[in-house]
């Protein structure tokens, strides 16, 4: 169904769309340039002396309790400044247990969600015990708290070591995997150049959440690794998509260039991949809008990583494979 | 044409048989969405064990699982996660800390006899001992309500201290008493005989109010036939002296009690036995708790709790449902623009696709939490990709010429390898996850997964079928319900 085509070459490619080996050396700069920046807010975050970790970890990684209370407002919430909720607890004893050190108050974050209708107070491990003394304590400032709308995560330190590290283990398994399929499919160049958009734009999520951490103080928990992981598989969905429609045009205009083979690939699918990017942003947007606090950075995470992973499956990856052939001739 | 007919009332039959399922099987939902805690312990290596296997995890398992039922929480579970872990989840219980106490301690319950000439500094230990505990619990209680507790008699503390041989270096006073505790319970364990019997023996526990005072409570004992025989022996050998019988539970002296002259020629016969520690109601049901479970092979830690309440779960239901319908009625909208008579097909694959994806929830089962929702959420986008991969490709057949139903059947046979090869490398990445993920991870990589897997089935068989479908009425059957008129080229091409 395609024969036709090839031969009326000079008129296809002023009927292209989007001509991306024209425009390759921007493409290529504006990705340097955003994988710059966010590299640098790994760096910063570094070197940020009340992070120093690429990413300012939260509790699921470090260690620790995390209180959360909804607070109950018939008509409206009170006034509350976060600032009185941890003053009470700075000054609170806490019950003893035998044979554990007193856990240090002198630090509480407290943080007020959702217009100030529920307080986050994050402490290190505390028994149930002790976390019921914190909420008792903090009533009289910030409640009177809704029944039933109280959460308490302990969580120990050795747990989020685990996490990370099965989570970085299964990334990887998952890229070797994905790796091995494609080269097994396409072949090896396409493999790798799958894996470069997918680092490119693992790196950008990562950056701009580093810059969050620093700036404002937002913390990564297990919800981002597993947006990331997610991220990881869009991405190489997407880019995979595009490939196809590249090997397919090799296959039916041969005698074309292959940057040329590639401008009408990417053409073909230009729209697929905005729509595709389109329909996965609608839910995670009404996730932004409507899914509550808890999945909120979550949906955030998710959202970026299918507008980069757009990106660089139609401009980054396509791109840098004509720079492969030319450096073969 | 019959075949699609066919396939059209397979795909029907599947639809009534999910919405049926789903009305007899409601969805499991996560603690997150009800409410509820869980708590996840690690079983630590001890002594010859240094690496805990899977017959470790198995029997600490077992145990905890008889400790669980005994605490009698409805839909409570039990599961082995990765190599040395089990995550306890209790639906609906608020109070995770009478959980905590039963799961955590090893209880390594054990009867000794004392041995013989330390009856006399044996029971001054134990006088000493219950007046410290009772001077002890008076100052935290008074710390507890903000009182200054009385200064202790230091001269005489200090000469306790000598006595056993303490330098009394520790900070506070609570702590040197809490010091002097502990020095006198290892003090009482070395005048004890090793183990005579243990819980291994014990065949089930019980507790009763005693008679004359029901506020304070005994816990019964039943030993198996070895265990009887050990227990006569070990009553006959201190039957009628001064010496006690000893219980201890990990290490800790709970119970001491002297055996009758009467028993001096055969023993206690029988295997049955009391405790009567003083115990309040709550603290009896504990015990017999951890001894009806018998002792923990190995040690274990806690080391994450979770408690949620029941108002944040309905909340968090409450939210994601607003979510999740205000986003597939935005995907909708969108088809239908963009796409015309094929994407109102595709909104209805898409119904179906959602229901189908619950149906497997309700299967399988999977445990709906938040996550969860959220893979459920994101696969709907993806879900979409296909659709839009097969229309495009319907568009490009049509633009080029092509009638309706060869572009239809063009356009899904050109799409199908981008289809499979998107598909099968986010299997991939949810294959890794679920197998090498934990908690989170898992669930989220379980729905994902579920929902690729489904969006497969959808998209190449219940998209076609309902639009081939849809072509047997010859009044849908125009190009321009599939594109704007002016994109069609003209029949003179």
């Amino acid at each position: 169904m395609t024969e036709s085509s090839s031969s009326a070459t000079a008129a296809q490619v002023r009927n292209l769309r989007w001509s991306l080996s024209s425009m390759r050396r921007r493409v290529w700069l504006i990705s340097g340039l955003v994988v710059s920046v966010s590299l640098l807010g790994l760096l910063l975050s570094w070197l940020d002396p009340s992070i120093r970790a690429p990413l300012r970890p939260g509790l699921d990684f470090t260690g620790g309790t995390q209180i959360q209370l909804e607070r109950r407002c018939d008509d409206s919430c009170g006034e509350l400044k976060a600032i009185a909720v941890s003053d009470v607890i700075r000054t609170l004893e806490l019950p003893v247990e035998e044979g554990q050190p007193l856990p240090n108050l002198g630090a509480p974050r407290v943080q007020l969600l959702d217009a100030g209708q529920s307080l986050l107070l994050r402490l290190p491990t505390l028994s149930a015990a002790q976390g019921q003394a914190v909420i008792q304590a903090v009533d009289p400032v910030a409640g009177p708290f809704l029944s039933g709308g109280q959460s308490v995560d302990t969580i120990g330190p050795s747990l989020g070591k685990q996490l990370l590290r099965s989570s970085l283990i299964s990334l990887l398994v998952a890229f070797t995997g994905i790796a091995a399929y494609i080269s097994f499919r396409y072949d090896r160049r396409y493999a790798f150049l799958a894996l470069v958009a997918l680092a490119h734009d693992v790196a950008i999520v990562c950056g701009v959440f580093a810059w969050l951490g620093v700036v404002l103080h937002l913390e990564v928990d297990s919800l981002f690794a597993v947006s990331l992981l997610t991220i990881a598989g869009y991405s190489v969905n997407d880019t995979v998509v595009v490939f196809d429609r590249i090997r397919e045009r090799s296959k039916d205009a041969s005698d074309l260039p292959l940057s040329l083979q590639v401008d009408q690939a990417v053409s073909a699918t230009l729209t697929r991949t905005l729509y595709t990017s389109g329909t996965t942003l609608l839910p995670l947007l009404a996730l932004v809008f409507f899914g509550g606090a808890t999945l909120y950075w979550f949906a955030i995470a998710l959202a970026l990583g299918v507008v980069v992973g757009s990106w660089s499956s139609i401009a980054l990856a396509p791109s840098l494979l004509t720079l492969w052939d030319r450096s073969l001739d | 044409m019959a075949r699609y007919q066919g396939w059209f009332a397979l795909v029907l039959a599947l639809a009534i048989a999910a919405g049926m399922f789903l009305v007899r099987t409601p969805l499991e939902l996560g603690l997150d969405l009800r409410g509820g805690s869980q708590l996840t312990v690690e079983v630590m290596p001890a002594g010859e064990i240094t690496r805990v296997g899977s017959e470790e995890m198995e029997a600490v398992k077992a145990v905890l699982d008889r400790r669980v039922n005994g605490l009698g929480v409805a839909e409570s579970t039990l599961q082995t996660v990765g190599e040395s872990q089990l995550v306890l989840q209790l639906p609906g219980e608020q109070d995770p800390t009478a959980a905590a106490r039963v799961l955590g301690d090893t209880a390594l319950l054990e009867f000794r006899a004392q041995k013989p000439d330390t009856e006399a500094e044996f029971r001054g230990l134990r006088q000493l001992r219950s007046q410290v505990e009772a001077i002890l619990r008076l100052r935290e209680d008074q710390i507890r309500r903000g009182e200054t507790p009385e200064p202790l008699d230091l001269d005489q503390l200090k000469s306790t201290q000598e006595t056993l041989g303490l330098d009394g270096q520790a900070n506070s006073e609570e702590e040197q008493l809490r010091e002097l505790l502990n020095k006198v319970d290892s003090d009482l364990l070395t005048m004890l005989e090793p183990a005579a019997l243990t819980g291994k023996q014990l065949v089930t526990a019980g507790r009763q109010p005693l008679q004359n005072n029901p506020n304070s409570w005994e816990v019964t004992l039943n030993f198996d036939a070895e265990g009887a025989e050990a227990f006569a022996d070990l009553t006959k050998s201190i039957a009628g002296t001064d010496r006690l019988l000893a219980i201890t539970l990990d290490d800790q002296l709970i119970s001491a009690a002297s055996v009758g002259p009467q028993f001096k020629s055969a023993g206690i016969s029988g295997g049955a036995a009391t405790i009567s520690g003083n115990f309040s109601a709550e603290s009896a049901r504990e015990l017999e708790v951890k001894l009806r479970g018998g002792s923990l092979p190995l040690p274990v830690e806690i080391i994450e709790v979770r408690t949620i309440g029941p108002t944040l779960g309905a909340e968090n239901i409450r939210r994601s449902l607003v979510a999740a319908l205000s986003g597939l009625a935005l995907v909708a909208v969108f088809m239908v623009v963009a796409y015309r008579l094929p994407g109102a097909v595709a909104v209805m694959a898409l119904s179906l696709y959602a229901l189908f994806n619950l149906a497997v929830y309700a299967l399988i089962p999977v445990t709906l939490t938040l996550p969860g929702i959220a893979g459920f959420i994101l696969s709907i986008g993806m879900a979409v990709d296909a659709n839009v991969l097969i229309f495009e490709r319907i568009k490009d057949e049509l633009r080029r010429g092509n009638t309706l139903i060869r572009s239809i059947d063009t356009g899904f046979s050109e799409a199908f390898s981008s289809i499979v090869d998107g598909h099968l490398t986010t299997l991939i990445s949810c294959a890794a996850l679920f197998f090498l993920g934990t908690g989170l991870v898992k669930g989220f990589a379980a729905t994902l997964g579920i929902g690729v897997l489904l969006s497969l089935f959808t998209a190449l068989t219940c998209t076609r079928t309902l639009l081939r479908f849809l072509m047997g009425y010859a009044g849908l059957r125009r190009a321009n319900n599939f594109l704007p008129a002016r994109q069609l080229p003209s029949p003179t091409a």
